[in-house]
């Protein structure tokens, strides 16, 4: 068989899209997040409680009492875990996307529906957005849209898209033939028969689509999450990148708490818009826990409701501005810093915060998986990032993004790769012994994510180098799942080969035995390298200075990776501010200002 | 003075190439043998008048192309050849928009399994016609109102559709077509879905309605009975084509050919014919003489047999100013009866056989 091409020509198909049609999708982007924001500040400008009582006014509406009460309940409990504004921007993200979603679905819906040509060109493009992995799709979308709210709404309305489609067109090929007929024996216009009879009795099943296109899309959030929305789904991301499973167990519950809520609001609202769903819905025996109050009432209790918010918006305390001193080079200048949940990554991502935070810059951190971070550093998206292994691991991405970054230097190294086992695990102290023992580890490795440059190297060069590309079986997953896979074996004493690196938590954690490479396979250590976009240190010469010189001793930073352990998820920059006043004087070391600012400041 | 409605050699021929079916079917070719080819010939040269205030059945049994002929008379369907004249008008010449403006104002349809509007109410059902023409609110609820009063529905305007039983459902669909004051009222098979004491009280209903309102209706039945009970005039159509058109009497006394006479067969004939139908009107001047029972022509067949049952000779029918018209011998009712008219044949060993004929066949 002659090999087809195929991914060549997508390639070269989204870099001409990329270079020629970027005012399209930054025409996209600007209407996307501009909505987006819209939303997000409406529905999290009022007090949480606040917001969480209108939403159950509405589902008191549209359900009756026991709704706006579990409504009522949902809410608060997701404030209490402290997720109120990741759920607010998630609802906000997942409004635009169904909004979106419904502009574009519902009229090609009806198309389809009036003609077969379209419905049999539609259906297999649906196939495929509905089928095709997201992330599959999800890196187009971040080359077009640039990391953050526009590409994950993107991803996100995509793949919500079929759904409204084809509920529209279902709904309205099930309309009885006879009424159509009946309508046109009346002289109705084809447009009059779409909206006085097609459009009410596809209603119900139209709904259905709409309620499928939320669904969906929610369940798309965590998977959006990735490219830097933030939002429950960010949460959720952060979350397994660490291994905290009752963090991700939390925002998933928040999640769970949005869904069933907006299932049930666009249950109830399909009801309510379809005549003979109110019919019906009025026929039914009214008791205490299924009144509902009129659509009056209702409005009034929303709008007082939000008039309360707003007022104690207006009176409510208003935060303190930062005052003018010698130390404050940044002048509020906005620097976006991308980090990758490995330990290393997320304290000097930190630290870096909250020194050129001091120094007056207003930074702002996002999580992303690897790829996704070179992507939107070569594209500007980011300023710097400071967990790049190189030249070995992250090889790869070097080679495909280097010339549009700036290398700032190693901080930290050697590192070093290395597959390691449980020191219980008697007799293997080297590559080399692997072989004899495929049989006690099941002839497996436990991997991580197959996109790191690690597993790369350990599949194309270290396992021929010892033998063992035929007795063991590298298993992809990801690092979360590696982890656990050796905090079970572990507990259990099961002999386990995983891959790891150093310097890692782990090795704190458990009682490990690096297996030892006499051939020097893995290479050499690589440094921890921070990268910046292009021209990020010509437009800021004094950051560029600061990063360029900044190292850590491995003490400095295990300390500080444990320090951000004990804190917990969420604290991670009062943990940064608790070891830097336990190591006095590294803020002005990392990040020097002349002498005359720091002496000010010292009068000051 | 011109028909309402009038079509003339019109076909509708369902696949490809439908002008060369048409072509080949004026030629003679068969509908069968056009099917070989996946063409469905629907409508094959059907052309008939219907004059202004009269009710016109066609009569066919289900695939003979009756629903497809009714289509194209207000347009829901375009013909392939021919033409149909609606008040001189030729509604294939008419755009879209003409036709649908027509179809709004001047022909109305009632529907075999009423396709009334399940999100509508009752009234707004009845009021769907006026709504379309853009007829004010209040104006089209006082006419929807009205047509159901006269439908025998007052007070359930505000009903919905799946709380009546279908004769009321069929009595909202018939406001419906009234509603909008339409000349021409298409009916498909509008009373086949009804029970039959319903079917019977519907058809009643509808020649009363038709006694005031005088509407011009082209009623589409499979129902030979009902085609006799409705219809003025009545085309009979088999295989896409109609093979008689006339009046009740002509359809049962004169079949055009064996399809039609074996369709008759089990027609009830008492209820349709008349003294006029049966009489014979070779007669001498005196047999009302007498001074005994007379009949008129319009007498019934059953009130004529039991005025026959009465008398020892003949009963004699007078027309208008008394004069005869014709006389009924009891005979003749018998072979009407058993649907076989003409002398009877002497037999040569006893009388009975004729009679027991007449039993059997009736």
């Amino acid at each position: 068989m002659p090999r087809i091409h195929l991914g060549d020509w997508v390639d070269s198909g989204v870099n001409w899209l990329v270079d020629h049609l970027s005012w399209l999708f930054d025409a996209v982007k600007a209407v996307v997040e501009g909505m987006y924001n819209g939303i997000d500040a409406v529905l999290s400008a009022p007090e949480p409680l606040l917001m969480a009582g209108i939403l159950a006014v509405i589902a008191w509406w549209l359900r009756g009492l026991v709704a706006g009460v579990l409504a009522f309940a949902g809410f608060a409990l997701v404030d209490s875990l402290d997720l109120w504004d990741r759920a607010m921007s998630t609802l906000a993200l997942v409004l635009v996307a169904t909004v979106i979603a419904l502009v574009i679905s519902l009229p090609l819906g009806i198309w389809a529906a009036r003609s077969r040509a379209v419905s049999a060109a539609v259906r297999p493009v649906l196939d495929l957005l509905q089928t095709m992995p997201s992330m599959v799709l999800l890196i187009p979308a971040m080359l077009f849209f640039g990391l953050g709210t526009a590409a994950g709404v993107v991803a996100t309305l995509i793949f919500a898209l079929a759904p409204g489609v084809r509920m529209t067109e279902l709904g309205i090929r099930q309309v009885d033939a006879e009424l159509v007929e009946a309508a046109e024996a009346f002289g109705t216009t084809p447009r009059d028969i779409l909206w006085r009879v097609q459009l009410p009795l596809a209603l119900p099943t139209i709904m259905a689509g709409v309620n499928q296109v939320i669904m969906l899309g929610l369940s798309m959030v965590v998977i959006a999450g990735m490219v830097g929305t933030g939002g429950l789904g960010g949460a959720v991301n952060e979350a397994i990148g660490q291994l905290d499973i009752g963090y991700g167990f939390e925002a998933g519950v928040g999640i769970v708490v949005l869904a069933i809520y907006l299932d049930r609001i666009t249950g109830a609202l399909g009801t309510q818009l379809s005549p003979l769903g109110r019919r019906a819905a009025a026929k039914a025996p009214t008791r205490a826990w299924t009144y509902r109050p009129r659509p009056a009432v209702a409005v009034v209790g929303v709008v007082v409701l939000a008039l309360v918010a707003g007022g104690m918006g207006v009176f409510g305390s208003s935060t303190g501005t930062s005052e003018a001193s010698g130390t404050n080079v940044g002048k509020g200048k906005e620097i976006k810093i991308g980090y990758i949940p490995w330990d290393e990554g997320v304290a000097s991502t930190f630290l870096w915060k909250e020194i050129l935070e001091e120094r007056g810059f207003k930074v702002t951190t996002t999580q992303y998986a690897a790829g996704p971070l070179y992507t939107g550093l070569a594209t500007g998206q980011i300023d710097f990032e400071t967990d790049s292994w190189l030249p070995t691991t992250h090889a790869e991405y070097w080679k495909k993004y280097g010339k549009q970054l700036d290398d700032l230097g190693s901080w930290f190294g050697p590192t070093s790769l290395e597959l390691s086992v449980p020191s219980y695990v008697k007799d293997v102290n080297s590559l080399a012994d692997l072989k004899d023992h495929a049989s006690e580890f099941g002839g497996k490795i436990v991997g991580i994510e197959p996109s790191a440059g690690e597993m790369g190297l350990l599949k194309s060069k270290v396992l021929k180098e010892y033998g063992l590309q035929d007795s063991y079986e590298v298993i992809d997953g990801s690092t979360p799942a590696m982890l656990a896979e050796l905090k079970r074996a572990y507990a259990k004493k099961e002999p386990v080969v995983v891959t790891l690196w150093s310097p890692h938590w782990a090795y704190n954690d458990y009682d490990l035995k690096k297996l030892k490479d006499p051939e020097g396979a893995w290479g050499k250590g690589d440094g921890v390298h921070t990268l910046a976009r292009k021209g990020f240190t010509g437009d800021n010469p004094q950051v560029g200075r600061w990063l360029k010189d900044f190292s850590m001793t491995e003490k400095q930073l295990t300390g500080l990776e444990a320090q951000i352990q004990k804190a917990g998820k969420g604290k991670e920059q009062d943990a940064v501010r608790t070891w830097l006043r336990t190591n006095p004087g590294l803020v002005d070391k990392w990040a020097p200002v002349a002498k005359e600012d720091a002496r000010s400041r010292a009068a000051g | 003075m011109q028909p309402r409605l009038e079509t003339e050699h019109l076909f509708k021929v369902f696949g490809r190439r439908p002008d060369e079916a048409v072509r080949r079917l004026r030629q003679g070719a068969d509908r069968e043998e056009l099917r070989a080819d996946g063409i469905t010939a629907a409508v094959i040269d059907a052309s008939f008048r219907v004059e202004a205030g009269e009710i016109f059945v066609v009569m066919g049994l289900s695939g003979s192309g009756k629903s497809t002929l009714l289509r194209m008379l207000n347009g829901l369907l375009e013909s392939t050849a021919g033409s149909v004249r609606f008040d001189g008008q030729d509604l294939t010449e008419l755009t879209a928009r003409e036709l649908r403006e027509l179809r709004s104002k001047k022909i109305s349809m009632v529907f075999q399994h009423f396709a009334l509007f399940p999100h509508r109410s009752v009234r707004d059902n009845a009021a769907y016609g006026l709504a379309v023409q853009g007829v004010p609110r209040a104006e089209r609820e006082r006419r929807a109102d009205e047509a159901l009063a006269l439908c025998g529905l007052a007070g359930w305007e505000d009903s919905w559709p799946d709380e009546l039983s279908g004769g009321m459902q069929q009595r909202v669909g018939l406001a419906r077509a009234l509603a909008t004051d339409a000349d021409l009222l298409l009916m498909d098979e509008s009373f086949s879905a009804l029970d039959p004491l319903i079917r019977r009280d519907m058809q009643d209903q509808l020649l009363e309605l038709q006694k005031t309102l005088k509407k011009t209706i082209v009623f589409i039945t499979h129902d030979l009975n009902e085609a006799m009970r409705l219809g003025d005039r009545i085309a009979v159509m088999r295989d896409g084509r109609i093979v008689q058109t006339g009046t009740a009497e002509d359809i049962l006394l004169r079949p055009a050919n064996d399809y039609v006479a074996s369709f008759i067969q089990d027609v009830d004939r008492a209820r349709v014919l008349t003294a006029a139908a049966v009489m014979d009107t070779d007669v001498r001047g005196d047999e009302a003489d007498c001074g005994c029972e007379t009949a008129s022509p319009d007498t019934p067949f059953t009130e004529l047999c039991a005025i026959s049952a009465r008398l020892t000779h003949p009963v004699a029918v007078l027309g208008e100013g008394r004069a005869l018209v014709g006389v009924v011998p009891r005979r003749r009712l018998v072979g009407f009866l058993g649907d076989e008219q003409g002398e009877p044949t002497a037999c040569d060993d006893n009388g009975d056989k004729g009679g027991e004929k007449v039993i059997a066949r009736a």
